[in-house]
């Protein structure tokens, strides 16, 4: 029985010791900063982590992400709780969320905590959200480079995740708006297709599409899976050269595709670069640097914030190109 | 009866070392960690996952399980926030906010009660009637709210999730009147008894005379009446509410059932442990966090805690029983 408890007490305190290796190797002084992201674990808030912690370093600044294990805000506001007992001077959120997390928000900023958040405009009890990429800018980005690998002309078909997906659909609005303006000899085939989920339906659309209209040029696809399934679907036909693909994608699953010249390219926002964007602005915020119309910040470029919702949003958009989707993959987006 | 007494207090003391032995590895290693601040985080994050516990343990302790407690918690605050967000938006009087609250706590008893009924009259498995539920429920509210969410409440209704009595957080004097009243309903009613009874050997509780089918019911509701108190406070804190706020804790709650001692196949189990037990689940997540672990980790220690717990227990058992 003794030696069962010895044993156990060990495991216990190796266990601890293995924990705190890393933690107090930090040095106490430097300012805090609490990163709570929607779940953890997950390849892009590992980059966002990593992002934060390097620029943290550089900034004399002490970065921390807590990941929940399921995207359930109430885990979340647990998190926050935590860092607020913790006395850390900058909580950085991407809620699951929005609402959930304003009372607990509100308290952060009642103790004097400054708040920024991310993939939620118009937060309320926050500083300042920041956005990497606008709905308008990311759907413009993508037309124009539709537009330009397809030569502005011809049938294409356009792809959303789902019907119902709010974001999916705005950026489609922009795009079809920014290619009505500029190319009008390129015509929509039918409707928005809301296939972009899925990797089966979005391979299949695509090679009824394409038997249904030979001279289809192109597909424009919002949604991770559509560029995917587009992409095996233009593959099989083997008509590479003839039906160009432009979407948004995951770089890891789509790389073998868009080096074979199935896939044609997209934009993305960078998740590393976000991380980064946390620690500068917890800086600003620290060191009272007042954030003012047209200046350029580290990270987001020129700004141009909306001082009434507290919104900074941005258009760092990410090229996936054949040139950079090795390196996107190598961080395991 | 001594004995008895001896031994809910060996178990009690059981689990004050263990709080304690976590309390100074926390301290060694994150020195300063005890703060009035930490001891405030820990005191208003404890009641969600506690009244939720409270609902999975009589259940489980009558040889059961409601694995509709968490999902039961957010259609109770779902139709509170509804009514009181319809009637008032963001100012409400004082007496409406009660009648919310008592909506909530009654559609908590109907549900429950219709549980119970279901598992006491056409003899189906708990698992399954409170997984139907569970699974009905969850359907039913992203129906009414269209998977979104309601909130901007009341500020007198914030109060219950922010508000403070002689210094002590309400959600956790909620919970600690609760654990009271559970304990009491469960050591000192007839009823209490009776359930402990049906978890025992419902079959010969049911020869001696006690009422298993009107317990059954009882069971559940009371377990509905506890997630809906957990789904005000629930609502309270986040100032808003959706079918999936809260969802992490189902099993968590099983868990803590289960490190507080109580018998998987029912028949035993303390509040006071159970009620311990939830006190060492948060002092092990915070703890965690104030050090900057990993989630995932804490995850994992929850569960090795569990396993430790219990061979620990084996050991005590055999130990004792040797001395005999």
């Amino acid at each position: 029985m003794l030696k069962l408890l010895r044993f156990g007490l060990k495991a216990v305190a190796v266990g601890a010791i293995i924990l705190s290796l890393s933690t107090l190797a930090l040095a106490q002084d430097n300012p805090r900063i609490g990163l709570v992201v929607k779940v953890g674990g997950l390849p892009w808030f590992n980059a966002m982590e990593q992002g934060l912690q390097e620029k943290g370093a550089e900034l004399g600044l002490v970065g921390q992400m807590i990941g929940p294990t399921s995207a359930d805000p109430a885990l979340q506001v647990r998190a926050i709780e935590d860092l607020i007992a913790q006395g850390v001077e900058v909580i950085g959120v991407v809620p699951n969320d929005a609402a959930a997390l304003e009372p607990v928000l509100k308290k952060a900023m009642d103790q004097g905590i400054k708040v920024i958040t991310h993939e939620s405009p118009d937060q309320e009890n926050a500083h300042w959200d920041f956005e990497m990429v606008s709905a308008k800018g990311f759907g413009e980005a993508h037309a124009e480079l539709f537009a330009k690998v397809t030569g502005g002309k011809g049938p294409y078909a356009l792809y959303v995740g789902s019907l119902t997906v709010p974001l999916h659909n705005l950026w489609a609005d922009y795009a079809l708006e920014y290619l009505a303006a500029n190319y009008p000899d390129m015509t929509l085939i039918g409707d928005r297709y809301g296939v972009a989920e899925s990797v089966d339906d979005s391979r299949q659309t695509a090679l009824d599409l394409m038997a249904a209209n030979p001279d289809l040029v192109g597909f424009l696809t919002f949604g991770s899976q559509g560029p995917i399934g587009a992409g095996r679907a233009v593959e099989e036909r083997r008509v590479a050269d003839t039906v160009q693909i432009v979407g948004s994608f995951s770089p890891g699953q789509g790389m073998k595709l868009l080096k074979a010249g199935a896939i044609d390219g997209g934009y993305m926002w960078n998740p590393r670069q976000a991380g980064e964007v946390f620690a500068t602005l917890a800086d600003m915020l620290l060191n009272d640097i007042e954030i003012v119309d047209g200046m350029t910040i580290d990270g987001l470029g020129e700004v141009h914030p909306d001082f009434e919702n507290g919104n900074i949003i941005v258009d760092q958009l990410q090229p996936i190109t054949t040139s950079t989707v090795d390196e996107l993959a190598a961080m395991g987006l | 009866m001594i004995k008895i007494g001896n031994r809910a207090i060996r178990e009690i003391l059981g689990f004050l070392l263990i709080y304690l032995l976590l309390a100074v590895v926390f301290e060694i290693l994150n020195p300063g960690f005890w703060s009035t601040q930490i001891v405030l985080s820990m005191a208003v994050q404890l009641p969600e996952l506690g009244l939720l516990t409270l609902a999975m343990f009589i259940p489980i302790v009558s040889g059961g399980l409601n694995l509709a407690n968490t999902i039961l918690a957010n259609i109770c605050g779902i139709v509170l926030a509804w009514f009181l967000v319809g009637y008032a938006g963001g100012e409400a009087p004082l007496i409406v906010v009660v009648f919310a609250c008592l909506l909530a706590l009654t559609i908590g008893f109907a549900f429950g009660a219709a549980m119970g009924t279901i598992v006491a009259y056409f003899g189906i498995h708990p698992i399954m009637v409170t997984l139907s539920m569970m699974i009905f429920l969850q359907g039913l509210g992203e129906f009414i709210t269209r998977g979104g969410d309601i909130s901007g409440l009341a500020s007198n209704f914030q109060f219950l999730g922010y508000g403070t009595v002689i210094g002590v957080p309400i959600p956790l004097a909620v919970f600690v009147a609760a654990s009271i009243i559970c304990h009491l309903f469960m050591a000192k009613t007839p009823l209490g008894f009776t359930i402990y009874m049906i978890g025992s050997n419902i079959r010969a509780s049911e020869f001696s005379g006690l009422a298993t089918k009107r317990a059954l019911i009882w069971i559940y509701a009371a377990s509905g009446v506890l997630c809906a108190v957990a789904g005000i406070i629930m609502t309270a804190r986040f100032n808003s509410v959706r079918v999936g706020h809260g969802e992490s804790y189902l099993l968590i709650s099983v868990l803590a059932c289960f490190l507080g001692a109580v018998h998987p196949f029912g028949g035993f189990g303390r509040v006071s442990s159970v009620f311990l037990a939830v006190l060492i689940l948060q002092l092990v997540s915070s703890g965690l966090n104030g050090l900057g672990a990993n989630q995932h980790l804490s995850t994992a220690l929850w569960g090795a805690l569990l396993v430790l717990v219990m061979i620990l227990r084996w050991a005590l058992i055999r130990l004792s029983s040797s001395r005999l």
